[in-house]
């Protein structure tokens, strides 16, 4: 093998007390792809961000072709060739491509003409379908992604290092990038992806590296593993997974939520939503699939009330809602798990029972004499601790001393309880931990299983697959096709994510 | 009318001067709530100085460090302590106004007449202040005033055409990408607010030794604000920030106008005298669309 691009020698970091990285050691060939596999906190990006000088390591030392380095900041990394995409792009969405490519490579008056012609070339070299002048902003998620590689080579990069780059992008996007990744690394240049998909790394890693709790765990070439090791491996433990075989048949088909051509007009004048109609049966989940930010958010929205629709109604079990306040329709047994719990969900800096109180505040069940009656209140939260195996010492602990996992499973119970009828989950695993996704989807089916309505929202295609009676595909606002979920396979559902319409698709396209 | 434009003119170099200051600190994410405290201070330390000193010049010079002083404790405080902007900015402009007064009595005790010194003269350009109009309007002013009209194209030039500029308007929309791209935010939020308050300190000096000749605690009356206002106004763009300063510069001329001329007979002095202020109200409220930069006022916190 000769020696190493870049090593990683004993590598520890630590914040306030909290292990991120223990005596991490590994290395990178040129010519590699090197996926970082394990769960969400396992330190992955920890690790790559020391590598990339955003962190300062505690302990352990950094080597490039077999000399020691020190990388104190990203410009230094830079200089020694590698570049790092984050999982939430650093662009700035009111700037150009341009602007955003050169920024931090440029000294005195800029020449534009000069670099978007130097951007086009370069854009063109790699195949990539990029306007220079295009602001980023206007942008679908995938472009935005190439202008960030873009931005990498154009800073003559020779490792790059990429967080979740496929979290965002389509089955087809995705299968594009990697498509990049091998012609890239055929030059002779090295690319480190960190995923927890097993599948990705399977596809396109000659080498996996399986971090578990800040440490190695496994450092093993692709064509000596399996997906079943490595997620033993990344887990530490056998997972039961929930799958199409655990799920009863749908028991009713009596008519829950009916969406009826609702359509959203954005103040822009473009419609976030446009002429949908989806019906919710009792007992049933319907998935809604799609590229974040297609208008999922909204299509929730309109079902709990936080906004109007311009057109359109919205019926529960027969009975017209549009029109209902949000606390009507929490009062008619509506729940709602947001996609951004800390911002939607809860209350950070309240208790785990303040906040389980939240939506329900007004009901004279947790009032005594006026006041709150946190006897009560305790009581009921500490059951749903128990009953939702909430990690946490008392209802009276802070929400924001909470894993993401556990804070999660708190907005879950509340929302379970409100909703009666029929429940909206808005990706309610994303960025947990394969535990806690667990636990939420047993939740998801326990509660469909009592005759409630669920509808789904999620990216993961996995999810909608494992957890769906029915499909929806949103794109642009609008409904792509309905389908039963054993109707549709992923490439499929790829290509109706990415635009193309029922008709044009057939099941063995991609 | 001439008298009324070439005053609208003069009346704008310092507001323009603090406009052009908020707009370049504030493209990084840094809105200065102590500009109303920088002029103060500036308009102090530019008397002070130019007083003792018997030189303008010394007097400006004084009036630039007083307002680098205000403005790199304002930035400490925000940038590196990450406290509140505006909160902070409220407790230093009280805190200069206590702290004028206070060491302008220690210095001069209470005189009974109020002290003076003589103001910036005006420097007529050979030719140009000769031309039919245009001349005396803008060819009859004060060095300032000079200074500034070099200032503002160049400011625009600075922010949308180089490097500099890029990095400025990057660290307002979204520092991350600036951090990524090995540049230090901090260190330029804190440069641009220390750029601030040296033409903070010229722009509240103006008012003092560039036009008044005197120094009283409420010199400035809000004229920081209005800066800060215009800066809004303006959109974030030094062109707006230009079409804002004459509108309140022409406001500002009127209510001089009027007093000096005592003509009040058919209008209230004090009305006048509010007209700034009011403007400020009006055209906030009535403005449509804002590019406010996307970081304003948001602290940059690593998440190390």
């Amino acid at each position: 093998m000769g020696t190493a691009f870049f090593e990683l020698r004993g590598i520890s970091k630590y914040f306030a007390k909290v292990i991120a990285n223990q005596d991490v050691s590994f290395s990178i060939q040129r010519g590699e792809v090197l996926a970082l596999l394990g769960e969400n906190g396992a330190g992955k990006s920890t690790i790559m961000k020391i590598l990339y000088g955003l962190y300062k390591a505690d302990e352990g030392k950094l080597f490039k072709d077999g000399k020691e380095i020190k990388i104190d900041s990203p410009k230094e990394a830079m200089e020694l060739g590698i570049s790092m995409i984050q999982q939430h792009f650093s662009l700035v969405p009111a700037h150009t491509v341009t602007e955003n490519i050169i920024l931090g490579n440029v000294q005195g008056v800029i020449d534009y003409k000069l670099f978007r012609e130097e951007i086009k070339k370069l854009a063109e070299l790699y195949g990539f379908e990029l306007n220079p002048n295009d602001y980023i902003r206007d942008l679908a998620v995938g472009v935005q992604q190439k202008v960030e590689i873009l931005k990498a080579l154009y800073q003559k990069t020779n490792l790059l290092i990429m967080d979740e780059p496929t979290a965002v992008l389509t089955p087809q996007e995705a299968e594009n990038l990697m498509g990049f990744v091998r012609d890239f690394t055929a030059q002779g240049n090295s690319v480190i992806f960190i995923t927890h998909k097993l599948k990705e790394v399977m596809s396109v890693a000659d080498r996996i590296i399986v971090m578990r709790a800040g440490r190695v765990y496994g450092d093993i070439k692709r064509a000596e593993t399996n997906e079943l090791e490595l997620s033993k491996l990344m887990i530490g433990r056998d997972l039961n997974w929930v799958t199409k075989d655990d799920r009863q048949e749908s028991l009713d088909q009596e008519v829950r939520l009916e969406i009826k051509q609702v359509t959203l007009q954005e103040k822009t004048g473009v419609p976030a939503l446009k002429d949908i109609s989806l019906t919710l049966h009792k007992g049933e989940i319907l998935g809604i699939a799609g590229v974040s930010g297609n208008g999922q958010r909204e299509l929730c929205e309109i079902v709990c009330g936080a906004i109007l629709p311009t057109k359109g109604r919205v019926l529960v079990d027969g009975e017209d809602i549009t029109e209902r306040k949000i606390r009507a329709r929490i009062d008619l047994g509506i729940g709602y798990v947001p996609a951004d719990r800390s911002s939607d969900g809860m209350i950070m800096d309240m208790s785990i029972a303040e906040n389980m109180l939240l939506k329900s505040s007004y009901d004279k069940k947790w009032q005594k004499r006026g006041f709150i009656d946190k006897k009560k209140l305790n009581q009921y939260a500490l059951q749903e601790i128990r009953d939702y195996s909430i990690k946490a010492p008392s209802p009276e602990t802070i929400a924001r001393g909470l894993s993401g996992g556990n804070q999660q499973k708190v907005v879950l119970a509340r929302e379970v309880d409100n909703g009666e009828k029929v429940i909206v989950f808005d990706q309610p695993t994303r960025g947990l931990d394969l535990g806690a996704v667990n636990h939420i989807h047993q939740v998801i089916l326990k509660e469909r299983a009592k005759g409630k309505s669920v509808l789904l929202v999620s990216t993961e295609l996995s999810e909608i697959f494992a957890l769906s009676d029915r499909i929806a595909i949103l794109y642009k606002g609008e409904i792509q096709g309905v389908f039963n979920s054993a109707e549709l396979t992923t490439e499929k559902i790829g290509l109706l994510m990415a635009g193309f319409r029922e008709g044009e698709v057939s099941n063995d396209a991609g | 009318m001439i008298y009324l434009l070439s005053a609208t003119i003069m009346m704008g170099t310092p507001l323009l001067f603090g406009a052009l200051a908020e707009v370049i600190a504030e493209r990084t994410g840094m809105m200065v709530t102590a500009i109303e405290g920088i002029f103060l201070m500036g308009a102090w330390a530019g008397f002070v100085g130019g007083y003792l000193s018997g030189s303008l010049i010394v007097g400006f010079l004084a009036a630039m460090l007083a307002g680098l002083l205000v403005a790199s404790l304002y930035g400490w405080i925000c940038i590196y302590l990450k406290q509140h902007q505006v909160v902070t900015g409220v407790a230093i402009n009280l805190l200069v106004v206590g702290l004028c007064s206070f060491l302008y009595r220690v210095i001069f005790g209470v005189p009974i007449t109020p002290l003076t010194v003589n103001p910036l003269a005006t420097i007529p350009i050979p030719l140009l202040s000769e031309i039919p109009l245009l001349g005396p309007i803008l060819f009859n002013q004060n060095i300032l005033t000079y200074i500034i009209y070099v200032l503002a194209p160049l400011s625009y030039f600075m922010l949308y055409k180089t490097s500099i500029g890029l990095t400025i308007r990057s660290a307002g929309e979204n520092p991350e990408a600036v951090d990524v791209a090995g540049i230090n935010v901090l260190r330029v939020r804190f440069l641009t607010v220390l750029l601030a308050g040296v033409m903070g300190g010229v722009a509240g000096a103006f008012y003092s030794i560039g036009f008044l000749g005197m120094f009283t605690t409420n010199i400035i009356g809000g004229r920081g604000w209005i800066a800060f206002a215009i800066c809004f106004l303006g959109n974030w763009n030094p062109k707006g920030a230009v079409i804002g300063t004459l509108a309140f510069g022409f406001a500002e001329a009127i209510a001089i106008y009027m007093q000096s001329t005592g003509n009040s007979a058919l209008f209230p002095n004090e009305l006048f005298i509010a007209l700034p202020y009011i403007m400020t109200i009006v055209l906030t409220i009535s403005r449509k669309s804002f590019s406010v930069p996307a970081k304003l006022g948001v602290p940059y916190v690593k998440e190390n």
